[in-house]
């Protein structure tokens, strides 16, 4: 370090500068690089050293096992951390006028308390609330403040009145057929969906986001290439394709959104190649360019976060689709049974509908509101980030 | 001029393909900019002026090489590369268009652009301070307070707040964003700037403080300027020199106050009448130019003005009111572009209450449409033209063209005008010069 800094532009000694160090991390990417260490360390760990059937933390005494769909969760969620809660934090100015603009629409900021409702219930839940378990002796016992005719029950946990029945704080919810509780069945299923919806953003906005920019960088007949699988992607028929899959190789969870996020992303990358074409137009990116900044640095630092403003907006309206999916899937009953998903309940609690509708009612009065939610959001963030659209539409 | 020049462009081209059909064959090209030349030394401002479409940011974009030129040179001696000779097969080593990836990168220091939309040249998702900070970081100043305390300052130059650092582009105005755009274009410590019309989105007003600034920054840097605009009062304002664009090429070139006080070729005259005088008393009016507006695909033959000139020359045997000339030339081409629709002209006759709608009737609408409405002054001519459009109204238009270019010819079409200088780097291209000058040795 020179003891004496030049501070102004036309003292500066390119010269000494110049192809010094060309590779600086942002603070954000270190953050990222020093979260997912441990966590793939704790894989490889997981995957070399503990048995099929063992769980991932037994040495140190927790029955708690991790497979893989939650580390590709926890990696989603420090991304979502890192790249998009950190730089909020990190930009309070920005910050500040999206707030502002979001904040217009009420049914957005109800819905993202709802939606954080969802979130920290999905991630802590499970470690305050123990899985729900099979019980056959306290099934259908109602919900708290709701009584059942003791006929329906074969042991009553709470009181008996009139032969009614009477709901517990012990099963707030109610419990189904087998007897679990509805309430721990309805938080496990905030944090499937919470996986569901994280996971297949993350994948969908990639592949999308990388396909689209690519094409709309390569131009020519890799361009018209690449836009016609987009054509193939979008026409395959994913269902029929996850049935092929199911009756082959049987589907869990993690296949499900591995399949219907492979299927998903057609139209993000149209999307996003249409819109980088337009963004490469802009004079910001000649700016950029004549300052000889490379073709990456470009697509990656300007093409991309103008971009990526956009397709939230776009991310957000599919996941509703795909937590749709997967309880249409479970309720007819070739979703992952071993899943404690709200579709699982659904199924479980439909043929009880006439006496006890509460297995049915809780998870998709919940289901429906978080899909409101997503829609919502997905409403207010088009406002809040496309000042442009909003302007057009006014 | 003795010393050398910071930049010097040499026949620059930059055509665009055109390419159709399935297996996208090449079957013509824009000729935006063809062939144009100038030299642009230390400190000196060339303003490069002209009308919409004549390749003007095109060239702008060739020289920093946004774009690469499709041919000539440009040869830029800043940035420590003072006095190269050519090599030995006739290549230069400071052309621009030729550099490697590490000479490109040092020479985006060197030479930096303003572009002329404040509104989208910058990145609305990005902290206009990080905007002009990320030009140090792409060139490898890793120090983010180093960074930080350079732009601060080169905001306050500027005349913004270093505060302004962290806020972003909607929150400023118009001219504000030009001053961000201007401390991007420093902030390398360039020795050229390519300003594509920096001031034309911008109040009158805002655009006096803005051409200001630009003075200022140039006195004080040292810097060249290649400033690009449409408006001749802007250029007036800032240039030394200047060079008028038409079509793809430059035709006249010279000193600012040179120009201004006496223009040489038509189309120079034809901008210059356009700015508005201050006293409200003034009947002059602006030249009109007339004819069609040419496309570079298909650029005109000989002088490319010729299609639109008000000063187009007449044949040696031929002496016509100037306006008569003009209009005898702007019929034959409409008529040779089959635009000259007869039968909707009789109709138009006829909605107008003369329902019989004569020949003549016809025939005086189209000689006023083509301000003919006068006899012609040579009977020849006026019999010709009176033949043309018999033929015309007997539904031959090309015909009556063939008929018309029996003699309405003119000079300018068949031969491209070489540039004639008029005085001390005063140089313009028209064919009116070549014949009052003595005829060169190479002339017939």
């Amino acid at each position: 370090m020179a003891s004496k800094k030049p501070e102004q532009f036309d003292r500066v000694d390119w010269s000494e500068l110049s192809e010094s160090s060309r590779f600086d991390l942002s603070i954000n990417s270190i953050g990222m690089l020093a979260a997912t260490l441990p966590l793939a360390l704790l894989w490889l760990y997981d995957y070399q050293f503990v048995g099929e059937r063992g769980a991932t933390f037994q040495a140190i005494g927790l029955g708690r096992n991790l497979d893989p769909l939650d580390y590709f969760f926890v990696f989603t969620l420090f991304l979502f951390f890192f790249y998009l809660v950190l730089p909020l934090y990190q930009n309070p100015r920005m910050t500040r006028y999206y707030w502002a603009e979001f904040r217009r629409n009420r049914p957005a900021v109800v819905s993202l308390g709802w939606l954080g409702v969802v979130f920290v219930g999905g991630l802590l839940g499970p470690l305050v609330i123990s899985a729900p378990e099979q019980s056959i002796l306290t099934g259908h016992q109602p919900p708290m403040f709701l009584s059942i005719n003791e006929a329906n029950v074969a042991t009553c946990v709470g009181d008996v009145v009139n032969g009614q029945c009477q709901g517990t704080w012990q099963h707030p919810l109610g419990t189904t057929r087998g007897g679990k509780d509805v309430f721990a069945g309805v938080v496990y299923g905030m944090t499937i969906s919470m996986q569901i919806a994280f996971i297949t953003t993350t994948i969908v906005a990639a592949i999308g986001i990388t396909f689209g920019t690519v094409s709309a960088y390569a131009g020519g007949w890799v361009d018209e290439i690449m836009m016609r699988f987009v054509d193939v992607i979008l026409s395959f028929p994913t269902f029929l394709m996850f049935l092929l899959i199911l009756y082959i190789y049987g589907a869990g969870l993690g296949m499900f959104i591995l399949v219907f996020s492979a299927f998903a992303w057609g139209g993000t990358a149209r999307y996003v190649r249409s819109k980088s074409l337009s963004v490469s137009e802009e004079e910001f990116i000649k700016a950029t360019r004549i300052s000889g900044a490379s073709t990456y640095r470009v697509v990656r630092k300007h093409v991309v976060p103008n971009v990526a403003s956009s397709i939230i907006t776009q991310l957000t309206l599919l996941i509703p689709g795909f937590l749709l999916a997967e309880a249409q899937l479970a309720f007819l009953g070739i979703g992952d049974s071993a899943v404690p998903s709200w579709g699982q309940l659904l199924s479980a609690g439909r043929s009880d509908l006439a006496f006890a509708p509460w297995i049915v009612l809780s998870p998709g009065i919940v289901l429906f509101l978080t899909i409101l939610a997503f829609n919502f959001i997905g409403d207010a963030l088009l406002d809040a980030l496309n000042p442009e659209a909003e302007a057009e539409s006014a | 001029m003795t010393e050398e020049p910071l930049l010097s462009v040499r026949n620059l081209e930059k055509h665009y393909p055109i390419r159709k059909g399935l297996l996208n064959r090449q079957v013509g090209a824009a000729r935006a900019v063809d062939g144009i030349s100038f030299d642009i030394a230390p400190g000196e401002t060339l303003g490069l002026v002209g009308e919409s479409g004549c390749g003007k940011s095109t060239a702008a974009t060739s020289i920093v090489r946004l774009e690469d030129p499709t041919g000539g040179e440009v040869i830029f001696n800043g940035g420590g590369r003072a006095g190269a000779t050519r090599n030995g097969d006739g290549t230069h080593p400071n052309d621009v268009a030729r550099f490697d990836d590490r000479e490109l990168k040092a020479f985006r220091r060197d030479a930096q652009m303003i572009f002329q939309d404040p509104s989208s040249s910058f990145d609305p998702r990005m902290s206009v301070g990080s905007a002009v900070a990320e030009m140090l970081q792409i060139h490898g100043m890793s120090d983010r307070h180093r960074r930080r305390a350079i732009v601060e300052d080169l905001l306050d130059r500027v005349g913004l707040s270093p505060e302004d650092y962290d806020r972003y582009p909607h929150e400023f105005s118009g001219g504000q964003k030009q001053r961000i755009a201007l401390a991007r274009a420093l902030v390398l410590n360039p020795a050229l700037i390519v300003a594509d019309e920096p001031v034309s989105a911008l109040d009158v007003s805002i655009q006096a403080e803005i051409l200001g600034l630009i003075a200022d920054l140039q006195d004080e840097f040292g810097l060249s300027l290649l400033f690009i605009s449409h408006d001749m009062s802007v250029i007036r304002e800032i240039c030394d020199r200047v060079a008028v664009m038409y079509l793809g090429e430059i035709v006249e070139i010279g000193p600012t106050d040179r120009v201004f006080a006496d223009p040489q070729h038509p189309y120079t005259e034809a901008l210059l009448s356009a700015i508005p005088t201050p006293d409200p008393r003034s009947t002059a009016t602006g030249i009109e130019l007339t004819g069609t507006v040419p496309s570079p695909t298909d650029p005109p033959s000989g002088c490319r003005f010729h299609t639109r000139c008000h000063k187009v020359i007449q044949p040696d045997d031929v002496d016509l009111d100037q306006s008569s000339w003009r209009g005898l030339l702007n019929l034959r081409d409409a008529l040779a572009a089959g635009s000259v629709d007869v039968d909707q002209i009789r109709e138009n006759v006829r909605t107008g209450g003369d329902l019989a709608a004569t020949p003549d009737a016809v025939k005086g609408q189209i000689r006023h449409e083509f301000d003919l409405d006068e006899t012609v002054s040579a009977d020849e001519m006026e019999s010709l033209l009176d033949a043309a459009l018999d033929v015309a109204l007997a539904g031959d238009p090309e015909g009556a063209a063939a008929r018309l270019s029996e003699r309405v010819t003119t000079p300018c079409e068949e031969r491209v005008p070489e540039r004639t200088s008029h005085a001390a780097d005063h140089e313009s291209a028209c064919l009116l010069h070549e014949r009052s000058s003595p005829p060169s040795p190479a002339d017939d």
